[in-house]
């Protein structure tokens, strides 16, 4: 029996270490190797192990900076837009809707997902054209006597691009948030007075905060690292994080492109960080599970 | 220069195409042994997909017994020295047919061998050779390095901008892609060896800057290129940057910009979906390419194998696969082409045989005419993308 205990536990503890080991090998290790290549040398087209802060230099001077800025600025305001729209969809879902209607809303944000991401980017290009259908509708109707340049090679359109991709994908965790809340405590705010919207304030959005920052993590991590968009439906030269680290590539300068790639993930850990330190990620589905 | 999405320059007509055949008749099983099972040996080469003849090389495993396996790269110049540096391309290719324009670093890396020119019968009757890349010739650089060849030019092309006359009337400057008068309606390439020395070529040839060679511009002068780059980009002077042959086809059907820089087959294929772009004769000149043929540096490679790769170059400068090359895609390739095409109608329909010939001259008359040869990997080219960097943030 003693035997078949520890057997177990070294069995149990194998099988968490399995899980550690990949995240170390498959996921820290290359980062970590990003961030030591990015203090190597570059030797004609080859990369010399060493301690030099050039790729730093080159990225604080030049204009990866500036784009980078950019990037966060878009990506925050994107997943604050996202956010909105997630939350209204998820509390929809959750409390508003049959059983049968939230099965439907919800697979309708899955389905976007069927679809290559380019293709779908390429699709807002043909809608939002100066001669594309939103623009032939609304001059139609009258509302615009010439077509809406703005509408394509924008901020907008790049702001709607990052919504569409990455909305969805927030939708899922505040409404698993959401179902996850203890329903008779929205009752006894209301039973002591508390009117619907106060009772929403005090109590469904504090518990579903968890979810919410989780969507938060997800939304602005794939807003952040997007170039697709940017370069689809940017305008000219409209670039993000992940275009810049593709030219510092296009010519092998690789100890730039590890700079730059280590001061975004720096970026995202620092909000990582900040979700660690004020939630408990164990209370993602609004109870502590253990 | 392209990223991922970077369905970068002359993947474009057919990567797809390529890809699938070559997947599809390498995975055949029975295709593949009964040809290896024929063949002395397979020849591997790399190529961008412009030098694909639709899959079919018996003619030259009829004249050499040797089979050539086809191996889809991307035509970046950063995936072609990242195959060969370290993804292992040197190790398996023995030949790799890409954008010239790139001999220094690749031969500055050790990665491709000399081209013994007496060991292709066919180059010394390449009249091409001799009155477009002859020593001494500008295009002389785009296949030879420190006065050593290194390349085989199998197709050849010069490259302009497209208008649509509709909008614009008849267009015969790079100017028009910087005229106010299309303000917003213009577009160029994500691309800094294309769009960038095009523009250096509309300055200089204007004396707008002080430019000494567009194909290979020093720091400062990249500089007053981007420098004006980013004036007309303020002023809301260019639509977009295309990165890709569908998102350039994109902006010419739907009509969101009149003048484009791009690619002639980008004008095939709006023609082809009835919208009616003219690819222009700009009076600064073409930028001038070709396609470049390599022999890999390849480690152990046997004497019978080397003697097959130069068999392979040889037949690449022959009629038959000119023609093929012509009609697929729409570019020049040897002399012998048209000749070719006329007299196998057995191989070549009378239609095609025009086709080819018709091809042949319009991309002579640009030879003819001359330009810049096409600069892929710039002596300066961190300076390069550290400009085009600060022209795309601007």
């Amino acid at each position: 029996m003693a035997i078949k205990r520890i057997a177990g536990k070294i069995g149990g503890r194998a099988a968490l270490l399995a899980p550690l080991a990949f995240i170390v090998v498959f996921l820290i290790a290359p980062l970590a190797f990003a961030f030591v290549m990015s203090f190597w040398k570059r030797v004609g087209f080859q990369v010399r192990p060493g301690f030099s802060l050039k790729a730093y230099a080159s990225f604080i001077h030049g204009p990866q900076h500036v784009i980078l800025y950019h990037s966060l600025w878009m990506a925050a305001a994107a997943t604050l837009v996202s956010l909105v729209i997630a939350y209204a969809a998820a509390y929809l879902a959750a409390f508003r809707l049959r059983r049968s209607a939230t099965r439907v809303i919800l697979f309708m944000f899955a389905a976007p997902f069927f679809i290559n991401y380019i293709i779908r980017d390429f699709a807002w290009t043909d809608l939002l054209g100066r001669n594309g259908p939103v623009n032939e509708a609304l001059q139609w109707v009258g509302l615009i006597h010439e077509p809406l340049s703005w509408l394509m090679y924008s901020d907008f359109s790049v702001m709607l691009g990052l919504v569409a991709s990455y909305m969805p994908f927030m939708v899922f965790p505040i409404w698993l948030a959401l179902v996850g809340i203890d329903q008779r405590l929205v009752e006894a705010a209301t039973m002591l007075g508390a009117r619907p919207w106060k009772a929403f304030v005090m109590v469904t959005l504090p518990l579903s905060m968890p979810g919410v920052f989780a969507a938060v993590i997800f939304g602005f991590v794939g807003s952040f690292g997007a170039d697709a968009v940017a370069t689809v439906m940017g305008g000219t030269g409209y670039q993000l994080a992940g275009n810049t680290i593709s030219s510092a590539m296009n010519i092998l300068n690789y100890p730039l492109a590890a700079a730059i790639s280590s001061v975004v993930v720096l970026s995202l850990l620092v909000l990582m960080g900040v979700w660690y330190a004020v939630f408990d990620i164990r209370t993602f589905l609004g109870r502590l599970v253990r | 220069m392209k990223n991922d999405l970077s369905l970068s320059r002359r993947e474009l007509l057919l990567s797809t195409l390529l890809s699938g055949t070559a997947a599809l008749t390498m995975t055949l099983p029975g295709v593949s042994r009964a040809a290896s099972s024929q063949a002395a040996g397979t020849i591997n080469l790399a190529d961008i997909g412009v030098g694909n003849p639709g899959g079919n090389w018996s003619k030259y495993t009829a004249q050499s017994n040797w089979d050539v396996n086809l191996i889809a790269i991307g035509n970046a110049p950063s995936a072609v020295m990242n195959k060969l540096l370290a993804g292992g391309g040197r190790k398996t290719y023995d030949l790799i047919n890409i954008v010239g324009g790139m001999l220094p670093p690749l031969v500055n890396n050790h990665l491709i061998e000399p081209i013994d020119t007496s060991k292709i019968p066919n180059w010394s009757k390449d009249s091409y050779i001799s009155s477009y890349l002859s020593k001494g010739s500008p295009g002389y650089d785009f296949i030879a390095y420190q006065n050593t060849i290194y390349s085989v030019p199998t197709v050849l092309q010069g490259d302009a901008f497209a208008y649509l006359p509709e909008k614009t009337g008849k267009l015969s400057s790079y100017g028009a892609l910087f005229d106010p008068k299309w303000k917003g309606y213009t577009a160029l390439e994500d691309n800094y060896t294309t769009a960038g020395q095009k523009t250096a070529m509309y300055l200089k040839h204007h004396n707008l800057a002080s430019i000494n060679d567009p194909a290979n511009m020093t720091p400062a002068e990249i500089k007053q290129v981007v420098d004006f780059l980013i004036k007309k980009k303020k002023e809301g002077q260019f639509r977009t940057l295309w990165s890709s042959f569908q998102q350039a086809v994109n902006l010419m059907t739907s009509k969101e910009v009149y003048v484009i820089d791009c690619w002639e087959p980008m004008v095939f294929a709006a023609k082809d979906k009835g919208v009616d772009w003219v690819y222009a004769d700009p009076e600064e000149g073409y930028l001038l390419w070709a396609m470049a043929a390599n022999l890999v540096k390849k480690p152990g490679v046997s004497a019978a194998e080397r003697k097959a790769a130069y068999e392979l170059l040889n037949f690449m400068l022959g009629g038959w696969y000119g023609a093929k090359i012509t009609l697929l895609r729409g570019y020049m390739t040897n002399p012998h082409a048209v000749e070719y095409a006329k007299a196998h109608p057995n191989e070549f329909s009378a239609k095609e045989a025009q086709k080819i010939e018709r091809i042949t001259k319009d991309v002579k008359s640009k030879f003819d005419q001359g330009g810049s040869w096409q600069q892929r990997w710039p002596k300066h080219i961190d300076a390069y993308q550290q400009q085009w960097e600060r022209f795309k943030a601007a």
